[in-house]
């Protein structure tokens, strides 16, 4: 078989580009969400706080998605609640959290379970490693996502376009707001697997960033974010096996890349056209 | 004439027993203009938070014939968010279908006729954070018609534009106003007050209610107190807003 397919003659690569596959339109549907909605930042602290979820899974004998989901969780319903604290700020709180959560997994990794080379696997990703049970998860949490996408997308889009007078046209934003925070964390969780707890952002925010600069509509931004993420996604994964490279970082690497020259080729489009002007 | 909007002894505010507003008694009928005046903080909007029944806190009576739509200021929305005018049009019939049934060709059709009575229809597929100042508050009452509502609720609708375009705006609310919805218009301008059918003046607890005449010199210095400069030679009475950093 000619170069790019022979590699996915591989059942792990298969396994692999599956996990790609379900994770793609995740990517578009939600990443595009947080995108429009600033949620970026938020997406990359959940991720990272999921790290001393994955540190006790393995010693505890917990499904490492379930610690995930629960440590993920706590941290989601913390930010809620010190979020409302006056004269700090959402995205204080978000810090602060973050840090508590990566500091507590560093210290259970290193001096209570004595994780090791292990670490490194929770923080990067272990694309190559995916197992069967690893893929059922992502598809249930993907499909759960999607089917939240899908009821709340139109309150979404009216929340984010005008938050403030949402409610007075009959939408239910605050829950759906809750709702969209709770989807936001569990596509993370289902990220995790594959590009690790700190390079979860190249799956769910880099292809809809970079998506955003050449759209001009949500369903256009999702679409384009869908095929982002696949193209970036079966890349990455392809770089990582020829280069012997983490496939998390790869996906990252190859996702900043594009950013960057759609930025640029924007960037210059746009100057060129108020020459023309 | 139906009456679509009436408040006694309204009363309320965001905690128990902070008032942001008070006596406020008052009946709006269909096909009506009303300019609601007052100073920055005298409870414009939390008397159109109450109407909208989001006032935390409230007693009194209010009743509403028939939906109460709210038209903010054009720079609340976001101006980065990729919808085009004939989206945001839609977003006021949303409520009306259900979360699992795609928006129904009927709705896209409310849609379009409320672009088309604000002027707009030709420039349904413009990017709303790339159309002019005007045009875009004319979009916000688009989505508040695609609604249905019979009673609006502007806040300060004219302010930030220029002359060509709040006349154009004026407009659409002088046309509105012959479909027969009360339509409630929060300002600073006395002279666009004078143009309405009724005036409620508004510092904290209400002032005055009734037709323009009643902006005479005393309600005025009762409603702005300091922030009112009357022009020497019998000119016009002048609001100076006082902003706070």
């Amino acid at each position: 078989m000619p170069w790019p397919i022979d590699p996915f003659s591989l059942p792990f690569m298969q396994r692999a580009a599956l996990e790609i596959v379900i994770l793609a339109p995740l990517a578009g549907v939600i990443g595009a969400q947080i995108v429009l909605r600033h949620l970026a930042f938020y997406t990359h602290a959940v991720g990272t706080a999921t790290f001393p979820g994955l540190v006790i899974a393995g010693p505890a004998g917990i499904p490492p998605a379930l610690a995930a989901l629960a440590v993920g969780g706590t941290y989601a319903a913390g930010l809620e609640r010190l979020g409302r604290v006056r004269g700090l700020g959402r995205d204080v709180a978000t810090a602060l959290l973050l840090v508590a959560a990566l500091a507590i997994g560093i210290v259970l990794a290193s001096d209570v379970f004595d994780s090791g080379s292990g670490v490194e696997r929770l923080l990067f990703g272990s694309l190559l490693a995916i197992g069967d049970d690893e893929l059922y998860a992502t598809l249930v949490a993907s499909l759960a996502v999607l089917a939240a996408a899908a009821a709340c997308r139109r309150t979404w889009i009216a929340t984010g376009f005008d938050p403030q007078v949402a409610p007075a046209l009959g939408l239910p934003s605050r829950m759906a707001d809750r709702l969209l925070v709770a989807a936001v964390a569990v596509a993370v969780i289902a990220a995790v697997d594959a590009v690790g707890a700190l390079l979860v952002s190249a799956i769910l925010v880099m292809p809809a960033a970079t998506a955003r600069l050449l759209t001009r509509s949500v369903v256009g931004l999702e679409l384009a974010a869908i095929g982002l993420a696949l193209a970036e996604g079966i890349g990455g994964l392809l770089l990582a096996f020829e280069l012997d490279v983490p496939p998390g970082a790869a996906i990252a690497v190859l996702g900043g890349v594009v950013f960057a020259l759609v930025t640029t080729a924007t960037a210059l489009s746009g100057r060129a056209a108020e020459s023309a002007a | 004439m139906t009456t679509l909007v009436t408040t006694s002894s309204l009363r309320g505010g965001y905690g128990p027993r902070s008032d942001a507003i008070s006596e406020i008694d008052l009946h709006v009928d269909a096909g009506q203009i009303v300019a609601v005046l007052g100073p920055n903080g005298g409870g414009k909007t939390s008397f159109f938070r109450a109407l909208l029944g989001e006032l935390p806190h409230w007693a009194g009576a209010v009743e509403i014939k028939g939906r109460v739509a709210y038209v903010p200021q054009t720079e609340r929305a976001r101006l980065d968010f990729p919808v085009s005018a004939l989206d945001v049009a839609a977003m006021g019939t949303y409520a009306d279908t259900p979360w699992y049934r795609r928006l129904p060709l009927a709705s896209r059709r409310r849609a379009h006729e409320a672009l088309e009575m604000v002027g707009l229809e030709a420039e349904a597929g413009s990017l709303f954070g790339e159309m002019s100042g005007g045009q875009r508050q004319r979009v916000l009452i688009a989505r508040a018609l695609a609604r249905e509502a019979r009673v609006l609720l502007l806040d300060e609708p004219l302010g930030g534009l220029d002359r060509a375009s709040a006349s154009r705006v004026g407009r659409v609310l002088a046309d509105l106003k012959e479909t027969g919805r009360a339509i409630l218009v929060a300002t600073h301008d006395i002279n666009d007050a004078h143009e309405a059918d009724r005036v409620l003046c508004i510092n904290r607890r209400q002032i005055a209610f009734g037709p323009p005449t009643v902006l005479d010199s005393e309600t005025l210095e009762r409603t702005y107190g300091g922030e009112l400069i009357t022009l020497p030679g019998g000119g016009q009475a002048v609001v100076v807003q006082h902003h706070h950093h």
